[in-house]
């Protein structure tokens, strides 16, 4: 199932970026525009596993709607043009998991809302591509329910193109996502454990290589 | 040295100087007159004594006699008509002396003077008057008289005197160097306190005053002090006023700037990195389009609003009201049209001083304001009476809290509605600095629900429209 994730965020272009790229990654979004109409959602829709808010809304601002989003166990990520430490300061007090400031990269809100999920425990266990499926509870790898052993690097490497679908990674962020920022080897060795995981799962079609880029999984 | 230290020590030594050669003076004169005094009377005694031992042994022949006889007859005689106070001497030799002293110098011949002279001298201490005079006595030859007295409790008493005079002059210096510094301090105190206020204005502490009692000098300083104070004072708020507006703006700029910023990374970061579909991909490109025109109006504003902060070359002159308002209605015609508004003018003034382009400006930012306020059909209406032009809606209106925020810059009352038509919440402020500009002010009147009119009122610096009344 998908996580749901409510945005509340004013400005529409904004809200929309955010929506869409949320889609696109495999989450289902729902756009909210002003601070008042929060618990409303909240209160009749179904349960939420994370928000994204604006810290300056009209209406009812992020700091205040904190409160409701406790009730309703909903952790927040701030969203905010504020880079003071002051606001990150606040922000990151009244509770809230993370603190995004605008402008902010596509890659960056995925990675850390998909942290939260993790943290909080509401992040999906299953992930499926095609005919395979990431299970991530149990750490296996199925093609049409075979087991299939991947080293754990390559494995790794899976789960996250595989969690953000459809975004682009550039062979940097690879090495620094899955090896660690600390890692001294060639982005070469990227290509190599692609190659590995396109033969053992025959992903040679989804995992596409980006000109200039880098890889990106593909539904 | 402070200041009141050397004003009382200055004060007290020339004080004691003066007191003390004074009493200095008086005293040694005093000791002199007694010293004369005294040894006048000894002298009018010596000679009252000489002249009468003088009569008693003249043709006397008792003197005749003896040495036994001539020496008892003196002694009696001194002791007739003296004291025990007088020697008598002969040709060098002591005839008789019913002194406690011994006369050292017999022969001197010092005291053959027929007129009485005197020496003083130290003897152990004591002060010892000596005082001698010749007796002529016929026929037996020159006796001389000498008395000796000892004067030393004059001397003392001199003494005391003097130390009488030192203690008091002590005590009086005492008690007149403590006056005077009190007194010194107490004529200082505002000096002090002047000190301690500008002390703490140069800390900061900007609404330190002092107080000033007196009308003298130490006053009239104060009171220049405070006038000082109070206008330091006034420049720094304004200061701080101004950098205070120029860092909110700033900060509003900023933080406007990300939002479009914002949005143009991450459509174009999409666009780049992520999959996604055509009409997705469509989409995001108007959003980067879009905010790029915000962008590009934002920074036009801006200009504006800034160039008229710094800038000085704001071309007044006397222009016809009238003709504005035709210039302003070719200018939002189109627009007027377009949302099926109408714009109804009534000008009843006459000339105004002002910038054409400024003011043409605010025009279309005031009416511009009011179309997003209003709906198709609604009429707005700009009318110039007196020294005021209105324009005026019957929009929703604003709600009364928000009035006196609506005319900072980048200010929204409702900031996504105001978004998607378009607006950047810098209309009033730009309005509100061209209106500063022209001497005038904006004063927002709104009902909530039933419309808002924008006054903008010109202080003094329209002319003809006392003519226009006169046709009324």
């Amino acid at each position: 199932m998908q996580n749901r994730i409510l945005v509340v965020e004013d400005d529409y272009s904004i809200s929309e970026l955010i929506c869409m790229n949320l889609t696109v990654a495999g989450y289902e979004a729902v756009p909210v525009y002003e601070g008042d109409g929060v618990e409303k959602i909240l209160e009749e829709s179904r349960a939420f596993d994370l928000a994204l808010l604006d810290v300056m809304l009209p209406g009812k601002d992020g700091f205040e709607l904190m409160d409701v989003m406790k009730i309703h166990n909903v952790p927040v990520i701030y969203l905010t043009a504020k880079s003071d430490v002051g606001s990150k300061i606040k922000g990151l007090k009244s509770g809230a998991e993370d603190y995004i400031v605008k402008p902010f990269e596509v890659l960056e809100l995925l990675v850390r809302v998909e942290k939260v999920l993790e943290r909080t425990g509401k992040q999906r266990d299953i992930i499926s591509v095609g005919e395979v499926e990431i299970n991530l509870s149990e750490h296996q790898v199925l093609k049409n329910g075979v087991q299939v052993s991947l080293k754990p690097l390559e494995y790794d490497l899976l789960v996250l193109l595989a969690k953000n679908k459809n975004v682009a990674f550039t062979r940097d962020q690879l090495l620094n996502q899955v090896w660690g920022s600390d890692y001294l080897g060639e982005t070469r060795t990227i290509d190599v454990h692609i190659g590995q995981i396109r033969k053992k799962l025959d992903l040679s079609d989804v995992i596409k290589t980006i000109p200039k880029i880098g890889y990106r999984l593909e539904d | 040295m402070k200041l009141s230290t050397k004003i009382s020590l200055v004060t007290v030594v020339t004080l004691l100087l003066a007191t003390g050669i004074f009493g200095a003076i008086v005293i040694y004169r005093t000791a002199v007159y007694s010293l004369e005094q005294t040894i006048e009377n000894y002298e009018q005694q010596v000679r009252a004594t000489s002249y009468a031992l003088g009569q008693e042994m003249s043709d006397n022949e008792l003197l005749t006699y003896s040495e036994a006889t001539r020496k008892s007859f003196i002694n009696y005689l001194l002791k007739k008509y003296g004291s025990n106070k007088y020697i008598m001497i002969k040709e060098g030799q002591i005839v008789c002396n019913l002194t406690d002293f011994e006369l050292v110098e017999k022969d001197s011949g010092r005291w053959t003077s027929d007129d009485v002279t005197h020496v003083i001298q130290n003897l152990e201490g004591a002060r010892i008057l000596i005082m001698g005079r010749n007796i002529k006595v016929e026929p037996s030859g020159d006796y001389q008289l000498l008395m000796v007295s000892d004067i030393s409790s004059m001397y003392e008493d001199i003494a005391k005197q003097a130390l009488l005079f030192i203690g008091i002059y002590l005590a009086v210096a005492l008690t007149a160097a403590m006056a005077v510094s009190v007194m010194v301090r107490r004529t200082l105190r505002p000096l002090k306190r002047l000190q301690r206020a500008a002390a703490g204005i140069s800390r900061g502490e900007l609404d330190r005053r002092v107080r000033v009692e007196s009308r003298d000098e130490l006053g009239m300083v104060g009171t220049a002090f405070n006038q000082m104070a109070e206008q330091v004072e006034n420049q720094v708020r304004e200061l701080e006023d101004v950098s205070e507006r120029r860092k909110q703006l700033l900060g509003s700029l900023t933080h406007e700037l990300k939002t479009p910023m914002t949005s143009i990374i991450g459509y174009s970061d999409t666009l780049l990195h992520v999959k996604i579909s055509e009409d997705q991909q469509k989409k995001a490109l108007v959003h980067i389009n879009s905010e790029c025109k915000r962008l590009e109006r934002l920074s036009g504003k801006l200009m504006n609003l800034i160039g008229m902060y710094d800038n000085e070359t704001v071309a007044m002159e006397y222009y016809p009201v009238q003709k504005l308002f035709k210039r302003v209605e070719v200018l939002e015609g189109y627009h007027l049209k377009e949302k099926g508004m109408y714009l109804v003018m009534s000008c009843s003034m006459g000339e105004l001083l002002m910038d054409v382009d400024l003011m043409e400006s605010l025009m279309v930012n005031l009416i511009d304001n009011a179309m997003k306020a209003c709906k198709e059909g609604d009429t707005i209406d700009v009318i110039a009476v007196g020294n005021q032009i209105v324009v005026r809606d019957c929009g929703k209106g604003i709600p009364a809290d928000e009035i006196p925020k609506i005319t900072e810059a980048f200010y929204m009352v409702d900031k996504s509605r105001s978004k998607k038509a378009g607006g950047i919440g810098l209309g009033l402020a730009l309005c509100k600095q061209i209106a500063y500009l022209h001497n005038a002010r904006l004063q927002i009147e709104s009902t909530e629900g039933v419309g808002t009119s924008i006054h903008v009122i010109f202080d003094d610096n329209s002319r003809g429209y006392e003519e226009q009344d006169q046709y009324k």
